[in-house]
């Protein structure tokens, strides 16, 4: 692991300060904070009022989902992504440099070809009107979401990253 | 020629030993071997997913629940999931092939892809932990596990409160008293190891719900095979395939009941409450066959159903 | 087999030049797809998994049970657990280091992930430890091996996937986890015994005995209250091993207001690192889905299951060659990956076993006990160089320790987890007491 792990120190790396990253990350929170909320409404709604929130399931499955794609710009800017660099020590320092590049370069373009598919698949969805079995929400908006996601963070592995020493 | 069945149901679930394993089978033997299927021990993809398989040709054959998503392309697939449809798998799964699979063009839904099978399981019941449903007003309150769509705005409109999750989900949610009940088959209380978290089922003639499937294999994989083959398959496919899968569900669900015993009280649904719920019935079917559009008639595909399974109204 | 190896050894070398593991497997698992099914069924496969994968309603657990024990480690509960562990072995040799054994396990308890355990006690055990002249081998090597107890003591994340891959009953695995938990949180304090034993330079002579403070007694008991609500919760039917998640997190903010340990920044932190650390392990949940539907279409697990078939080898023959299979994938893969792509390989193979033994003579029984097994392999594999993730864990948090130091203190750790892990195999009644 090249970069330390997220620390709970928020804005000791630097990119941490930008607005984007801020903006996700408020976002992140809030999804995360809406999970715990749905599943407490649900829970002690079913024991206390006996009406349970008849959604959760669902609801909870589609914010995870947000959760996750959202979050995945912020891991990826961290150099949050467990790797490995063993075998770099071997090589002398522009090697290295080099590798690394690469590897960002390789993981880009897996990122750039599931924001190509997730795309179809949102278009798909557009089409056939997917929606979810008890809440009936649109599912395209969520595909389109994870599309953008996986984009932006190709776009981040494509630029050059600080090395730590 | 190797056809890949990706299955999602567990590989020692009855249909897939005597159902899609015999077909596999079969398929082999009326193609002299040139034609074989390979079912995979694990699936490529969730099963809500296994329709757009087979259509993107992940696997090339793959079944699955029309019920899984919730979306317009397989509207006139619900003609199978209505309530009153018939307690026989073999007479529903024959209906269905010959009903939906003709005049309602089952073939323009499922577009993509050749249709091999079309099938339905044995009648739904609905299993409770509280009591004996012997009027509308017990159903008032209870936390029920249904099916998503048709089950839940039924159980809804009577009062019952409707809530969606998986399969296994049942299991975590019904014995720690989360939900109180579901909407299931006679299979999948045994299939899902409920028996002892249930108490009471409501059986409805021809079922409270029902549950329709297909069994496709991707369109241009199927059309590269000779037609010969395609005869032979087609032979074995369909028809026959329904009475062969409707017969396994039959006996599966013989042999849940004989598990279950007496361990569950077993009671047909008053007239009081077959009137409730063939009144929201009614009204569901009604606003199914509006939405349908020009050029297909949904009530009176359904009255030719109920007709061929011999469950129709008097 | 011969195309599922090949795939196996380059993304083995895509890892060691740096590709995260997670993208390694979507790539060689995508390309392998699409050479034997063609470029449009791969893509449809590979867009497929990417989505479902987050839509996965049992992984709602992996940010849920994250952020609460980050709400605990940032109210300052962590820290005053190990200072309550400190108090009852103050006064040995290498009191310390068993302090944070206890400690971690406390910690376990109320976090379901190894990683976290780990970054959380490294950050209250190490400056102490540091302070009073322990040497980084023992102390890291410590706190490395007491994280592993992350995700075998309850709740646990990994146990929830192995759940999730095989059906087998949540509630039951976390029972099954408990004693093992125990078991191990032993074998490791008697393996800091023999280190200092064997090497007193580890440690210091005594350490000074400071009694319990407020502080300190209060982080005992909201760890405790935490967990009896998370199990009388589940096993009390009030909710779901998946929905213990979203109540736990919620019960730890509520402890945090009431003990007022928590810093609006650290609170932020523990969101932010929660999200993030999601992000990372569905990446790699993500990439071995896509690699391990490649597998299966090129038939390993048929063939495996067709070679064990063939030899006709003995229950706990074949048990053990998985075992020793699974301690040798865990020093080159990374621990989650190998769960995701080894389980549903290997589980099949089990349940078709007859061990002989009255106690699995129930499927379901023998599908607990081989999760536990799993878990603690896991556990190993953690610790296992050159790959061992609660190590580079603590690498990052403590850059000025090299990584071979760290691999120097875990393998007294290493060798009891050998032994526990034999304790476990061959007494397969220790997994099972509680759950029957
Ligand atoms: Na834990
Ligand atoms: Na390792």
């Amino acid at each position: 692991m090249n970069e330390p792990v997220p620390d709970m120190i928020p804005g000791r790396v630097p990119h941490r300060q930008a607005p984007w990253y801020r903006a996700l990350a408020v976002i992140a929170a809030v999804l995360i904070a809406l999970m715990i909320g749905v599943t407490c409404i649900d829970v002690i709604g079913r024991y206390l009022m006996n009406r349970p929130f008849g959604g959760a399931y669902e609801l909870t499955q589609i914010l995870l989902a947000a959760l996750v794609f959202v979050a995945l710009p912020l891991t990826t800017a961290d150099g949050g992504h467990v790797e490995v660099d063993l075998a770099l020590h071997l090589f002398p320092k522009p090697v290295q440099r080099l590798m690394g590049r690469l590897a960002g370069w390789v993981s880009a373009l897996a990122l750039g070809y599931f924001a190509w598919r997730l795309a179809l698949i949102g278009l798909d969805q557009w089409h056939e009107g997917t929606r979810s079995a008890s809440l009936m929400l649109p599912m395209a908006p969520l595909a389109f979401l994870a599309a953008a996601s996986c984009a932006v963070s190709a776009i981040i592995l494509l630029l050059p990253r600080k090395e730590t020493p | 020629e190797e056809l890949v069945m990706s299955s999602w149901l567990p590989p020692k679930h009855p249909i897939v030993v005597n159902a899609f394993k015999p077909w596999a089978e079969e398929v082999e033997k009326v193609t002299e071997g040139r034609v074989t299927v390979r079912i995979m021990g694990k699936p490529l993809g969730s099963p809500p997913a296994h329709f757009d398989m087979a259509r993107d040709g992940v696997a090339d054959i793959t079944y699955g629940l029309h019920s899984f998503t919730e979306d317009d392309r397989f509207n006139r697939a619900r003609l199978g999931q209505f309530s009153f449809l018939g307690d026989d798998a073999i007479a529903n799964s024959k209906a269905y092939w010959a009903i939906y699979g003709g005049q309602m063009d089952a073939a323009g839904e499922h577009q993509g892809t050749h249709l091999l099978g079309l099938f339905m399981h044995g009648p739904g019941l609905l299993y409770n932990n509280k009591r004996k449903i012997g009027a509308v007003a017990d159903l008032q309150g209870l936390k029920l596990r249904v099916p998503g769509g048709y089950g839940g705005d039924l159980v809804g409109a009577l009062g019952a409160t409707p809530l969606f999750m998986s399969s296994p989900e049942v299991y975590e949610k019904l014995s720690r008293g989360v939900i109180d009940g579901v909407a299931f088959t006679y299979e999948a209380i045994t299939a899902f190891n409920l028996t002892d978290h249930l108490k009471y089922a409501m059986t409805v003639p021809g079922g409270v719900y029902n549950t329709t499937w297909f069994l496709v294999v991707n369109e241009d994989k199927w059309n590269s095979l000779s037609e010969a083959d395609r005869t032979a398959i087609d032979a074995i496919s369909g028809a026959a395939f329904a009475e062969r899968v409707g017969k396994a569900w039959n006996d599966a669900d013989a042999a849940a009941r004989a598990e279950i015993g007496d361990r569950i009280a077993f009671d047909e649904a008053s007239p009081e409450v077959v009137a409730a719920l063939r009144a929201t019935a009614g009204k569901l079917e009604q606003k199914w066959a509006e939405g349908l559009g020009e050029g297909h008639d949904g009530l009176a595909a359904l009255a030719e159903f109920r007709k061929a399974t011999g469950v129709a109204p008097e | 087999m011969i195309t599922s190896l090949i795939a196996f050894a380059i993304l083995l070398g895509m890892v060691f030049v740096r590709v995260p593991i997670a993208f390694a497997m979507a790539i060689v698992g995508g390309i392998g797809f699409a050479l034997l099914r063609g470029w449009a069924p791969a893509g449809a496969m590979v867009g497929n998994a990417v989505f479902e994968t987050g839509l996965n309603y049992s992984l709602s657990v992996v940010p849920l049970f994250i952020f609460m024990g980050n709400v605990l480690a940032g109210s300052g509960i962590a820290q005053g657990l190990f200072s309550a562990a400190d108090r009852v072995f103050g006064r040995m040799r290498g009191g310390l280091a068993m302090a944070t054994i206890l400690s971690c396990g406390g910690f376990s308890a109320v976090c379901g992930s190894s990683l976290a355990t780990a970054a959380t006690m490294s950050k209250v055990a190490m400056p102490s430890m540091r302070r009073f002249g322990y040497s980084d081998s023992l102390a890291t090597g410590a706190i490395a091996a007491g994280g592993t107890l992350g995700i075998l003591i309850p709740p646990s994340v990994v146990l929830i996937i192995f759940g999730l891959l095989t059906e087998a009953d949540i509630g039951k695995l976390f029972l099954a986890g408990i004693i093992p938990g125990i078991v191990g949180i032993i074998g490791y304090l008697l393996a800091v015994m023999a280190a200092v034993r064997l090497k007193p330079e580890l440690a210091p002579e005594v350490g000074e005995v400071v009694p319990m403070t407020r502080q300190d007694a209060i982080s005992v008991v909201a760890v405790l209250a935490l967990f009896a609500f998370i199990m009388i919760g589940i096993y009390g039917g009030l909710f779901t091993p998946i929905e213990a998640a979203g109540m736990g997190a919620f019960a730890a903010l509520v402890i945090a207001a009431l003990t007022g340990g928590l810093t609006r920044a650290a609170l932020w932190g523990a969101f932010l690192d929660s999200a993030t650390a999601s992000a990372m392990i569905f990446a790699i949940i993500i990439g071995a889905e896509i690699f391990s539907n490649f597998v299966t279409f090129a038939g390993l697990p048929d063939s495996l299951s067709m070679i064990v078939e063939d030899l006709g080898l003995s229950a706990w023959t074949v048990l053990l060659l998985i075992v020793l299979i699974y301690l040798v994938l865990g020093c080159f893969l990374e621990s989650l990956s190998m769960i995701l792509l080894t389980v549903p390989v290997f589980y099949p193979v089990i349940a078709n076993l007859d061990f002989g033994l009255a106690v699995l003579a129930d499927p379901d029984a023998v599908l607990i006990w081989f999760g536990i097994i799993v878990v603690v392999v896991t556990e190993i594999s953690l610790i296992t160089p050159p790959i061992g993730m609660n190590v580079f864990v603590l690498r990052s948090v403590l850059p000025d320790v090299a990584l071979g130091t760290i691999f120097r203190g875990v393998y007294v750790f290493w060798v009891a987890d050998i032994v526990r892990l034999a304790v476990i195999i061959f007494v397969p009644v220790l997994s099972l007491w509680l759950v029957s």
